[in-house]
């Protein structure tokens, strides 16, 4: 008899149940492949997008903004230039020791810790920018915490060697790398260039993997450097001058103008209130931006005489020499248009007078010749003729093009003839109260009378320099021809040349200039319209239009003095001593070329 | 009495057969070594990942790109010894000095515990020495396979399966006290989870009442849901296991961005040296997240041959469970497939969503230097077993003759037969 075994059954049953366990795990590895095909197969698409939407990442690469130029002497030298500072930023889910890391970089760059842990702590966003414009030390001290989810970024700033020198007509860059104001809004397109661009799978923290295929990865291309046409020495003059005249004045604002007639090449320009482009944000009263040769466009009083005399001389209707008997008065529209006491009263009068003087009748006068010479009627032709050289000839009531930002096109009102007031209207507009004018539009209108008839584009830029170094000259841009006749110019500069004489005769001491110069001008004392309809009985805006030269006017100089608050005629006490300033400083240092 | 034993020494020796048949084991023969070539593949595969991405792992850590491959590479050669170690051991060693192991195994909990913790991992779950460092769970998990194999063996020798104080209670209590231990202090989840699933089915394979192990289990659960409900982070990660992709940017990052590796692996992969989310978005991406990485880089079809790596280890070693001498070995090989697959399962099924994440590594593939040693152990002893293995495939039908005598004769598959017969017993392995 064989011994019955136990031992078979025991294993065997340990067996049968191993083989039950291992079946299971080859159920369980049956739904993992079933699970992997769900997820690798049929929802590919899904987690390849979802990996590409967390993985990939596009970035544009800023390209180096072009520097900004001037003349000083004869080299160039560079009025804004970039400097790389650091955008500081933090992670908020990734930074694990929000009160520590706080500490640590209030150590570095200051400020509140407190302020900087209740920045990383903000929930739902991954990007909060703690500090801005970190020097490189400071950002590669607090890199070097390798603290989880703080980075820096750094970004090109501008910089200005000169402080706040021209600083309305450079403009200034905000934080986003756009131009505003001047002329880094105008050639903001020519000196951003065009950002780079990188798409690429990166790493967690935005570290380009370069084993990667498909990325992409194109170069920056530099801005052009500006080379303006600004002389630097006048212009640092002209700020000085207008500074102390501002403080005078205690005016809402000084602008100043100096531009060539022949070429239409502006040389300096300037306002006063400045403020510094380097540190544009502390600006309270964003009006400091404002380049106000460009952009206040005011009635600009008498100083209008200059174009109205130009264009009736041009038209024939009036002779330099010509005398006429003023009233005093005119009655035109139901209205008196009157000159002042000390005029004299009614008497024979010349040209010469009527800007020497300044006879607002003696302007509407002219006004009446274009219409009809010999007449004292204001009629439709007049007025047309009129309208049709300040706007055409002139070019007024549209912008000059000049590259600032925001630049006003100022206004002149329509020839409407059917406007019952229509003729009052134009005897206003004849010596510059109704139409608003720009210093730019003025000083390019009496730049292309005196340069023989050519107006020229009044502009900032003198070359470009590409980013392979070529230079591309400007060229001065002709908007209109034969302005008025080329004998023109040559009457009107003694005619303006005898106001200043005549201010130095009547006790404007500081309107003495070397005879030998060619000094000439017409001051522009002018009502300010109120907001709903008549002027202010006691706020005046002074302006100034002259030009300096040897021999011909080789500069032409336009002041505007908004609101000063003197007492006497704004233009005489208000503009007037800052173009003699600035001519003295031309003839003094030697600017005007010798005849 | 049994009658048989009064029957002189013929009969005693039957008795020996029968009662320690451990002691008497089969014939020697040729070992596995279809285990060893997968284990060689699974090795070189988790080599490779780990290679390819030692930049990303250099960059993340702060040490050099081939900091990782290096210390795998010695953990490796360190489990090489310890394989070649324990297929030398008589296999009555791991029966005869199971003490040893488990005193061990509680000298390393202790010294772990009473370890200064790593402040950037607080928990009390290594022993240092210098740049070296140990993980006491895994020499635990390995003494717990060794004492299961010899406690049920024994019990079911002397028919005490079923006896609740003498099988039942120390089971227990061992678990208990491990679960203190383990879970409790040393705040490792996963590992105990894999000690739970250990036992649970040790205990069901050596054949203990139904009834006792799904009382055990009701308790179990209820510990469990109290421990997680207990804990906020575990909270967070069951609850982003159960809603992953609301959770993507917090608790859940890691099954997510696990999930997108996986996904955009596609069909073939990236390639191997392409993985992006080894780069710093997938956490743990040579350790518990390989995985992910691997299907990120090989794609489903990669996938299809890690899986069938495994199954084959799986099969070979459940061959050798079936196929061993005894009760013993067949729990000892039991013992070591159920370590190896749970962590297998554990590990992939919270890479592809099925299962929360449990930070439990991946049996061969995986860095890590502990585990590699015990796996290499349990290797080592499997291919020892696999030396003594008999073709017992008595399945349901153990009557009949000529079966028992295969039983007794036949220790070998048809392949072995010819040439165990053929050798001489000189040239046997």
């Amino acid at each position: 008899m064989k011994p019955s075994f136990s031992m078979p059954t025991l294993v065997s049953g340990v067996s049968r149940r191993a083989n039950i366990i291992y079946l299971v795990l080859m159920i369980i590895m049956g739904i993992f492949v079933v699970r992997l095909f769900y997820i690798q197969i049929i929802k590919y698409g899904y987690y390849h997008a979802a990996a590409l939407s967390d993985q990939q990442k596009e970035y544009q690469i800023p390209a180096t903004r072009g520097i900004i130029e001037a003349h000083q002497g004869n080299s160039i030298v560079p009025i804004v230039l970039n400097q790389e500072l650091y955008t500081l930023f933090v992670d908020p889910t990734l930074v694990h020791q929000p009160k520590k890391v706080a500490a640590t970089i209030a150590g570095v760059i200051g400020g509140s810790a407190s302020n900087y842990q209740q920045e990383m702590q903000i929930k739902g966003t991954r990007y909060v920018v703690l500090a801005r414009k970190l020097t490189k030390a400071q950002s590669s001290q607090i890199l070097a915490y390798k603290y989880p989810g703080v980075g820096t970024q750094g970004q090109d700033y501008r910089s200005y060697p000169d402080g706040d020198l021209a600083s309305q007509t450079l403009g200034f860059v905000n934080n986003n790398g756009q131009g505003e104001y001047g002329l880094e809004q105008a050639l903001n397109s020519e000196l951003a260039g065009t950002p780079g661009k990188l798409k690429a799978i990166t790493d967690a923290n935005g570290v380009p993997l370069a084993a990667v295929p498909g990325n992409i990865d194109r170069a920056p291309i530099p801005g052009d450097n500006i080379i303006t046409t600004l002389n630097m020495g006048i212009q640092a003059q002209m700020e000085q001058i207008l500074k102390s005249e501002y403080k005078k004045t205690k005016s809402q604002r000084v602008s100043a103008l100096v531009m060539d007639p022949y070429n239409g090449q502006v040389v300096a320009m300037a306002n006063y209130p400045t403020y510094n482009p380097a540190n544009y944000s502390a600006v309270s009263n964003p009006s400091v931006f404002q380049n106000g040769v460009v952009d206040d466009d005011i009635e600009p009083g008498s100083s209008m005489k200059t174009l109205t005399t130009s264009a009736a001389l041009n038209l024939g209707a009036i002779t330099p020499n010509e005398s006429f008997y003023d009233p005093a008065h005119w009655v035109i529209d139901g209205f008196n248009i009157t000159d002042i006491k000390q005029d004299g009263g009614a008497r024979e009068q010349n040209i010469a007078s009527i800007l020497a003087l300044s006879l607002n009748t003696g302007a509407t006068w002219m006004l009446m010749q274009m219409s009809h010479p010999g007449g004292t009627q204001i009629t439709g032709h007049g007025i047309d003729a009129w309208y049709n050289y300040m706007t055409n000839h002139f070019r007024l009531g549209r912008i000059t093009g000049i590259q600032q930002g925001y630049e006003s096109p100022g206004y002149v009102p329509p020839p409407n003839l059917a406007d019952p007031s229509i003729d009052l209207r134009y005897a206003n507009t004849a010596f510059g109260q109704g139409v608003q004018l720009t210093a730019i539009q003025l000083g390019a209108a009496l730049s292309s009378v005196l340069n023989g008839g050519t107006y020229y584009q009044p502009t900032l830029v003198d070359a470009t320099v590409k980013p392979d170094g070529t230079v591309v000259k400007f060229k001065p841009k002709v908007l209109e021809k034969n302005v008025v006749k080329p004998n023109i110019g040559p009457e009107l500069v003694p005619l303006m040349q005898n106001v200043v004489k005549a201010y130095l005769q009547g006790g404007f001491y500081f309107m003495n200039f070397p005879s030998n110069y060619m000094v000439g001008g017409k001051t522009g004392t002018a009502q300010v319209a109120q907001p709903g309809g008549g002027y202010y009985a006691n706020i005046y805006n002074g302006t100034y239009v002259g030009f300096v030269g040897q021999g011909k006017p080789q500069y032409v100089i336009v002041v505007y003095n908004i609101k000063p608050n003197i007492p006497g005629y704004a233009g005489s006490y208000g503009g007037q001593p800052i173009f003699a300033d600035l001519v003295h400083m031309l003839i003094n240092d030697g600017y005007i070329t010798p005849n | 009495m049994n009658p048989i034993n009064r029957l002189g020494g013929r009969r005693l020796n039957l008795k020996n057969r029968l009662e320690e048949p451990e002691e008497s084991l089969p014939r020697r023969h040729r070992p596995d070594y279809w285990l060893v070539i997968i284990v060689v593949i699974l090795l070189v595969i988790g080599l490779v990942v780990i290679y390819s991405i030692g930049t990303a792992l250099g960059l993340a850590n702060n040490v050099s790109n081939n900091f990782y491959i290096n210390r795998q590479l010695l953990a490796i050669a360190l489990s090489v010894v310890a394989f070649l170690a324990a297929s030398k051991i008589p296999l009555v060693w791991w029966k005869k000095y199971y003490k040893l192991i488990i005193a061990a195994a509680t000298v390393a909990t202790l010294i772990a515990i009473a370890m200064p913790v790593n402040p950037q991992y607080p928990a009390h779950r290594w022993v240092r020495l210098g740049s070296l460092s140990f993980q006491s769970v895994e020499l635990v998990t390995f003494a717990v396979v060794i004492w299961l194999a010899k406690f049920l063996s024994d019990r079911i020798k002397n028919k005490q399966l079923s006896n609740t104080r003498k099988a039942f209670l120390p089971l227990v209590v061992a678990l208990v006290v491990m679960g203190a231990v383990i879970a409790g202090v040393q705040s490792d989840l996963g590992s105990i989870g894999v000690i739970l699933g250990i036992m649970t089915i040790c205990i069901f394979v050596a054949g203990m009442p139904l009834k006792k192990i799904v009382t055990v289990s009701v308790l179990i659960a209820i510990v469990g849901i109290l421990a997680i409900s207990l804990t906020p982070y575990r909270r967070a990660r069951l609850e982003s296991f159960l809603h992953p992709s609301s959770n993507c940017l917090t608790s859940g990052y890691q099954s997510c961005q696990a999930l997108i590796a996986v996904g955009s692996g596609g069909l073939l992969g990236l390639g191997l040296g392409r993985s992006v989310q080894a780069y710093g978005y997938l956490p743990e991406s040579a350790n518990d997240s390989i995985f992910a990485i691997y299907s990120e880089k090989f794609g489903f079809i990669g996938d299809m041959v890690l899986i069938g790596l495994f199954v084959a280890l799986f099969t070979r070693i459940k061959r050798i469970a079936v196929q061993a001498p005894n009760n013993f070995t067949k729990l000892l090989s039991v013992g070591i497939l159920t370590w190896l697959s749970i962590q297998a399962v554990i590990n992939i099924g919270a890479m592809i969503g099925l299962l929360p994440l449990k930070g439990i590594t991946l049996p061969l593939i995986s860095y890590g230097g502990t585990s590699m040693l015990f796996v290499m152990l349990a290797i080592g002893i499997l291919f020892q077993i696999s030396r003594y293995t008999s073709y017992v495939q008595l399945n349901r039908n153990d009557s009949g003759d000529k079966q028992k005598e295969r039983l007794n004769d036949d220790h070998t598959d048809r392949g072995r037969l010819r040439r165990a017969y053929n050798a001489t017993p000189s040239g046997r392995p």
